[in-house]
């Protein structure tokens, strides 16, 4: 295997000097990109040309290969602290650098640099060449540009300066003191970041984006006759500044302090089975995680999924139709085209109760003889893609949120969650309730908190047995799936739904 | 110390300066690693690359902010701390903000802790391949036909960083970490396919072990997962074996450490000095360890590193207080860094303890869950063994546990003898008696 010289490198890291012409960024006390246009960015500014990516590529299949694809990144994330009613820590990330893989097969090799220089690229480019042994694989001699809608585009040119952020975090603190007597502490953060990619392969890919992300978010802690509850709430999503209205200060504001004081009256459930409704929105992240990751093709392909026998069998009841959706405007999950260059696409995972679809990357679509659907994702430049989810959802069916919840005599409805897990191959996941309430007689009852949540994946699909028509995604704006040790942003919804059963977690026995 | 990155960190510091900040902190890290992952006997995965990464904490006229930048490059470096002086100046002024006082930086141990291994590059390619074969073979092996698919991996990262700050504080840490580890997907009778894993990590090549004791105990770990059910919710005694003990006790700490208390987000904020836990529960932090996995001899403030008693016999002795915080709350600062975290050992081996119970839960991983620091109520999910008349009955899935910690800690009745080394959470299974284990 070669090796990178780890003295060699960090003196060409630290000496480079001017030897690369520094990005442009806009400073308004706000650093970020200038420009909004999504192509030639890199050529541009670091001088990265198509004979360049060529030279690279053909590094990376000097030893054979399917193909070889090049990453590059450019970042730049900010975000305002407020703590004490005032915005008093800020904070600036820059990240850079370029991913090169070759793959033979469904084999992997893999090497970065944050360095754009030839010199380092092709370093990187030979670490990822020695995943193959054979005699080198051409080169396409042209990269065409990948042409996809824009799901995200900006509102102007120049991106808006720190004042009026500033203003919009110490607003949304200022709502939330303002709407209860209650809150004893309020955090209140505002962050936004701004990636610039380009994916170039071996076979001829072009694809160049900007790709947006922010999100306005507060904590309140409450105390009541001496007990203490804490909430957060958030929104946002693939959005510029433009988003950041009053009313979305109103919004968050309304939400997070609504929720805390809702909270100091709320009980933990009784433990054991029982049937669950769910309200539109955030609890689509229960159904990511529960259900999603198990259509990932990777898992299938290895065989470590459940859902890797089913394909086209009946998974859930007819009313039930789940979507991975790269294309919805505005929403975190949303992208162009993915990290590999395919074109963002809805995938239809289960039809009308039917496994229709496995989410794919280029190296599962190869293992099955189909095309990538557009989820090959990737955190940054340092790690490699393998299939992710965008934005998860399921389709609104016939039924009415009201006529769901009365008809269940005891149970319980889930309002917010916050985290969860699931393991692939035995399909069973856990997920954290943050808010509910006990459904009792076919009415909503006492409110209840910090309970898990469990149950089997393939059969929480089974137990769908009434889909309303209310269809929300989460718009928290700041969710990210976790994956292999790799975080990629994604959004997640459903409209309100009943489950037969599953299993809660409370701390007493039902009827104790 | 590595001479080019504190030249590079000295270089900041003085730019900063010059840009108008009156006090900074630089810290810059740099990584080598090398990732190499085989599945169905080959390699699926070869990774090789070294990072850098830098911080830079900026105070400006009263003002505080925080960078991060992996472009190094010197012009670009000027302009970004150029600009993100002028930022810190515009934001409000926090007078909490300062560099800790010098006087904390004093005292550190003068000793090695045996976290970094000269022979890592002496490893060659060949080697590592070596490893990750050994175990993947063994995982097969001892799995036979019920095995799916079978994930091995090897990494090796030398880490090296230097931290400076403008009020003369200067540090520089190198460690290397080696890791060798299997995940095994066996089929179940109903298709299920339980996954369970094994691994070492250490700071030492040769302290790896026997690779093939890893792969075998891995896919021993999964078979056992074969036939799991649920049973029906009970009260009963509990075990959580050594490796995974953090996943409870992290609840417990987030409640202690010193941003928490003072946003009254914290159950423990006014407990110090009492009773939380049964007279079992002893927690030390010893960063001292040698090879241990949580060792070091300065912290995030720089802070000169201390061993400290957090709970002893049940009673809170010490809160996590970084700078920043200990003059929001008024108090004397202790560290706002963990080291390696300990929970000393009983005398009896889980399967002794077993056999005493009779009945209960060994549990073995979990699934989800979270805890909630103001409250101190969590609820997680949990694989492992039902076990009854002092033997193993059946594996259990899909079930949970729910508590508050200022009542589970109480519930501490016994530490096995079986610390787990390999993390710096080194901590024994540890028994709870009458835990609501929520199933049917």
């Amino acid at each position: 295997m070669d090796r990178i010289d780890r003295r060699t490198f960090l003196k060409a890291t630290t000496a480079a000097g001017g030897a690369i012409v520094a990005a442009p960024v806009l400073f308004d006390g706000w650093l970020t990109f200038a420009g909004t246009e999504r192509a030639g960015y890199f050529e541009k500014e670091f001088g990265i040309t198509d004979s360049l990516c060529k030279k690279v590529l053909a590094k990376a299949l000097s030893k054979g290969g399917d193909f070889a694809d090049l990453y590059f990144e450019h970042t730049i994330s900010n975000s305002l602290g407020l703590e004490d009613k005032k915005v008093d820590r800020a904070s600036t990330s820059v990240n850079l650098g370029v991913g090169i893989r070759t793959v033979k097969g469904d084999q992997v090799g893999f090497g970065f640099t944050q360095e754009l220089t030839e010199k380092s690229m092709i370093a990187a480019a030979a670490m990822a060449a020695t995943i193959a042994d054979g005699s080198a694989t051409a080169v396409s001699g042209k990269f065409a540009a990948v042409k996809t809608d824009n799901y995200y585009p900006l509102t102007g040119t120049k991106p808006a300066p720190l004042t009026p952020r500033l203003s919009l975090v110490e607003n949304t603190a200022g709502k939330c003191f303002a709407r209860s007597n209650y809150i004893i502490k309020t955090i209140a953060r505002f962050g936004d970041g701004r990636k610039r990619i380009m994916v170039v392969t071996s076979d001829g890919a072009k694809a160049e984006d900007l790709l947006p992300g922010s999100a306005l978010s507060a904590m309140v802690t409450v105390e009541k006759d001496g007990r203490k509850e804490q909430f957060w709430f958030s929104r946002g999503g693939r959005r510029d500044f433009s988003y950041f209205t009053d009313d979305i200060a109103r919004e968050v504001a309304e939400g997070v302090v609504d929720g805390a004081v809702t909270l100091l009256d709320a009980v933990v459930p009784p433990a054991g089975e029982m049937p669950v409704v769910f309200a539109p929105g955030t609890p689509g992240f229960l159904l990511h995680e529960a259900v999603g990751h198990g259509f990932e093709a990777d898992f299938n392909r290895k065989k470590t999924s459940i859902y890797s026998t089913m394909m086209g069998q009946k998974v859930a009841e007819p009313m039930v139709t789940v979507v991975d959706d790269g294309t919805w405007p505005g929403a975190r999950g949303s992208i162009n085209f993915d990290d590999e260059g395919t074109p963002s696409q809805k995938t239809v995972l289960v039809e009308n109760g039917i496994l229709k679809s496995y989410l794919h990357d280029r190296i599962s679509a190869k293992h099955y003889g189909l095309s990538s659907t557009g989820n090959g994702r990737r955190e940054s430049y340092a790690h490699y893609p393998i299939p992710r989810m965008r934005n998860t959802y399921i389709l609104p069916g016939p039924n009415k949120p009201q006529e769901i919840i009365e008809s269940v005599k005891k149970g319980i409805y889930i309002q917010d969650v916050s985290n969860g897990q699931v393991n692939i191959g035995q399909g069973d996941f856990a997920f954290y309730v943050s808010r509910g309430r006990l459904i009792e007689n076919g009415k909503l009852g006492a409110l209840i908190k910090d309970v898990n949540i469990m149950g089997g994946g393939p059969k929480l699909l089974r137990d769908i047995t009434m889909v309303a028509d209310d269809l929300k995604l989460s718009w928290t704006g700041v969710h990210s799936c976790g994956k292999d040790g790799q975080w990629v942003p994604i959004d997640a919804g459903m409209p309100t739904m009943l489950v037969r059963s599953l299993t809660v977690g409370g701390t007493k026995k039902q009827g104790a | 110390m590595n001479k080019q990155m504190y030249d590079l960190c000295k270089w900041v510091l003085d730019t900063v300066s010059k840009a108008g900040a009156k006090d900074s902190r630089v810290g810059l890290s740099k990584s080598r690693l090398v990732e190499i992952q085989y599945r169905d006997k080959k390699p699926e995965i070869i990774k090789q690359a070294t990072t850098l990464q830098m911080g830079i904490d900026l105070f400006v006229a009263g003002r505080y902010s925080s960078q991060n930048t992996c472009d190094l490059r010197k012009d670009a470096l000027k302009e970004f701390i150029s600009d993100a002086v002028s930022t810190t100046k515009l934001i409000a002024e926090d007078p909490y903000r300062t560099l800790p006082d010098p006087k904390y930086y004093k005292g550190r141990a003068d000793i090695d802790l045996k976290i970094a291994d000269a022979s890592i590059d002496e490893l060659s390619a060949e080697q590592e391949h070596t490893i990750v074969k050994a175990v993947e073979g063994a995982a097969w092996s001892a799995g036979g036909e019920k095995v799916v698919t079978v994930e091995a991996w090897f990494n090796d990262e030398l880490s090296e960083s230097v931290t400076l700050t403008s009020n003369g504080f200067s540090g520089d840490t190198r460690s290397t970490n080696f890791s060798a580890g299997a995940s095994v997907s066996v089929r179940d009778d109903d298709d299920r396919r339980p996954i369970a894993y094994d691994y070492v990590d250490c700071h030492f090549h040769k302290k790896l072990g026997n690779p093939e004791v890893i792969g075998a105990n891995a896919a021993r770990k999964a078979m056992a997962k074969l036939g799991a059910k649920k049973i029906a919710t009970a009260t009963l005694p509990v075990i959580i074996e050594n490796r995974n003990t953090h996943r409870i006790i992290g609840g417990f700490f987030d409640a202690l450490d010193g941003r928490n208390i003072y946003r009254k987000q914290s159950f423990l904020a006014d407990k110090m000095g009492q009773k939380i836990g049964s007279d079992k529960f002893v927690l030390v932090d010893d960063p001292f360890i040698p090879e241990g996995q949580g060792s070091w001899l300065y912290d995030g403030d720089g802070f000169a590193a201390k061993k400290r008693t957090i709970v002893e016999a049940g009673v809170l002795k010490d809160f996590y207080i970084e700078w920043y915080y200990s003059r929001k709350l008024g108090c004397e600062p202790t560290s706002g860094s963990t080291g390696n975290m300990v929970i000393p050992p009983g005398s009896r081996s889980v399967d002794e303890i077993i056999k005493d119970l009779g009945k209960g839960i060994l549990v073995t991983d979990f699934l989800g869950g979270n805890s909630n620091p103001t409250t101190g109520d969590f609820s997680v999910g949990i694989f492992g063994q039902f076990f009854d008349g002092g033997k193993i009955v059946h594996p259990v899935s899909e079930m949970n546990i729910a508590d508050n910690h200022l009542k589970f800690w109480h519930k501490l009745s016994e530490c096995a003898n079986d610390p787990w080394l390999y993390s710096d959470w080194r901590t024994p299974s540890m028994v709870f008696s009458d835990v609501v284990v929520s199933g049917v």
